[in-house]
């Protein structure tokens, strides 16, 4: 699952999970993913968030959400954000997100092979 | 007869003269304060006056040190010892300042510049003079100017990003493979874009500390672990320069309480300069030494120097020196002066020695008692 709200990055995004071999589900609201959860949609194996989103709510607002809920608090969240102030990071690897990487900071297939990696230890490492 | 006349007319010039000058000093638009050789205060002028919402009788004839508190930039109180008329009489030396505070006689404060003097007649200390202006204006135009950087850098990552991603995923083949000639072009826009997210990061960077917002968290720190993992972290750039690197470093250095996070960006940039600004196959040494209050960390190179007379710019904004800006065109000309905000932020100096086509060595210390811890809100590179 995406949730990012700058369209163009998310359609890089989703160019680059599915030539990675991930099936995507995208949200530019994270409001609107927590919607999608209500209505039953499936479980994605791991959540690539941004934080601050437009019109939205924020990044700990939505892990605080989704750690009310036990069949969702398991998930793996990584946030990829334009920002990352020392306090946020703290405060969002507290509510149990895996990584917190800045976007310019990092290639997208980086960023998709941490994915990959939070899904499986393994990865990368027999190569 | 004629002497007593020309006695009262020399008093009656001398009180003109006295009263001319006082009016001079009372109209000046600044703050004035006169004090005694012993810090009283023996005059203040309108200005001043007005300013700190204070009469005459509140001030004249008292020690200026208790009569007008005055408070550093955070609100804490700034003792006897550092306050500016002090440091003026006791060294015997102009001291101006741009940092501090005035507390007015309704509790609330205003930034001031000062310039505190000592006053000298043939030869011997008289007193001193104090002259301040209300800064507050200056002071919300540059938080004002730091705050807009911040704002803008930030908006500009986005598009940034998604350039930096598409490019990426073009050279990569996401949407199948270029023709060499397309890759070139393809990796020139990716390397233009990375300089552009370089130069926000240090706009950022430099807009944190200049603000005053920058965590300092000190930690015990080994600096030689700090310098190894800087070096590890460079070694593709080092070997592909075909650089020799040593690291000369006194057995037993203490830890030392500093922040990591600034610590390291200090030895990525100094190193980073190193071996950028040294053609191939040179040599890089780094030395680290303490000596009675300091730890002294040196980084030298044999590479291109730094020319004679733009040696006095070196650690200003923007500023690249002529002989490397031809050589190397990547660079923001910002490393440098952030580097030395940081060091002494943290406690420390930073200084240099070059020689044009023969080498650089950038020394900087730190105070063995560390770095002092601060409050605030963001830290570097994020």
């Amino acid at each position: 699952m995406i949730i990012e709200d700058e369209v163009i990055l998310l359609q890089a995004i989703e160019k680059k999970l599915r030539n990675v071999g991930f099936e995507t589900v995208s949200f530019t609201k994270a409001t609107d993913a927590l919607r999608y959860f209500e209505d039953g949609g499936e479980k994605p194996a791991a959540i690539w968030l941004d934080y601050y989103l437009e019109d939205d709510i924020d990044g700990i607002a939505f892990m605080q959400k989704l750690n009310e809920k036990e069949e969702l608090s398991g998930i793996p969240v990584i946030v990829v954000s334009n920002s990352a102030s020392q306090e946020k990071v703290n405060a969002m690897v507290a509510l149990g997100v895996k990584k917190y990487l800045l976007k310019a900071e990092n290639r997208i297939e980086d960023i998709a092979a941490t994915l990959h990696q939070v899904l499986n230890p393994q990865y990368g490492q027999q190569q | 007869m004629d002497d007593v006349h020309s006695a009262i007319a020399e008093k009656r010039r001398l009180a003109e003269a006295k009263a001319r000058q006082e009016a001079v000093l009372a109209a000046i638009g600044e703050g004035v304060v006169v004090v005694s050789d012993k810090g009283e205060v023996m005059f203040i002028n309108e200005q001043a006056l007005s300013m700190l919402q204070m009469g005459s009788e509140d001030l004249i004839g008292k020690h200026l040190i208790s009569a007008i508190e005055i408070l550093d930039k955070d609100n804490r109180p700034v003792s006897g010892d550092a306050h500016p008329m002090h440091q003026a009489l006791i060294r015997g030396q102009r001291f101006t300042t741009t940092e501090l505070k005035f507390k007015r006689a309704d509790g609330e404060n205003f930034p001031v510049s000062i310039t505190a003097s000592p006053v000298f007649l043939q030869g011997a200390l008289i007193g001193g003079v104090l002259v301040f202006r209300d800064i507050t204006r200056e002071k919300e135009v540059d938080r004002m100017k730091t705050e807009f950087i911040s704002l803008a850098s930030h908006q500009l990552r986005t598009p940034l990003s998604a350039m930096k991603w598409f490019a990426e995923m073009l050279l990569s083949g996401d949407s199948g493979e270029l023709t060499e000639e397309q890759k070139g072009m393809i990796n020139n826009i990716y390397i233009s874009n990375e300089r552009m997210i370089e130069l926000v990061n240090s706009l950022l960077n430099i807009s944190r500390i200049e603000s005053g917002r920058i965590i300092i968290e000190p930690k015990p720190t080994r600096l030689e672990e700090l310098v190894r993992e800087v070096l590890l972290e460079l070694q593709p750039k080092i070997t592909e320069k075909k650089h020799k690197v040593t690291v000369s470093i006194s057995s037993n250095l203490p830890k030392i309480n500093i922040d990591q996070k600034l610590i390291r960006h200090v030895y990525m940039n100094l190193l980073t300069n190193a071996i950028k600004y040294t053609p191939d196959a040179g040599e890089i040494f780094v030395i680290i030494s303490k000596n009675e209050t300091q730890l002294v960390s040196q980084v030298a190179d044999n590479g291109y120097g730094i020319p004679a007379n733009q040696q006095d710019k070196i650690f200003q904004k923007f500023f690249r020196a002529d002989n490397i800006s031809k050589v190397e065109t990547d660079g923001t000309g910002l490393g440098l002066y952030l580097v030395k905000a940081i060091v002494e932020a943290s406690g420390g100096q930073i200084w240099f020695k070059s020689q044009e086509g023969k080498g650089t060595s950038f020394w900087f210390s730190l105070p063995l008692s560390g770095s002092k811890p601060k409050t605030g809100e963001v830290s570097i590179n994020s």
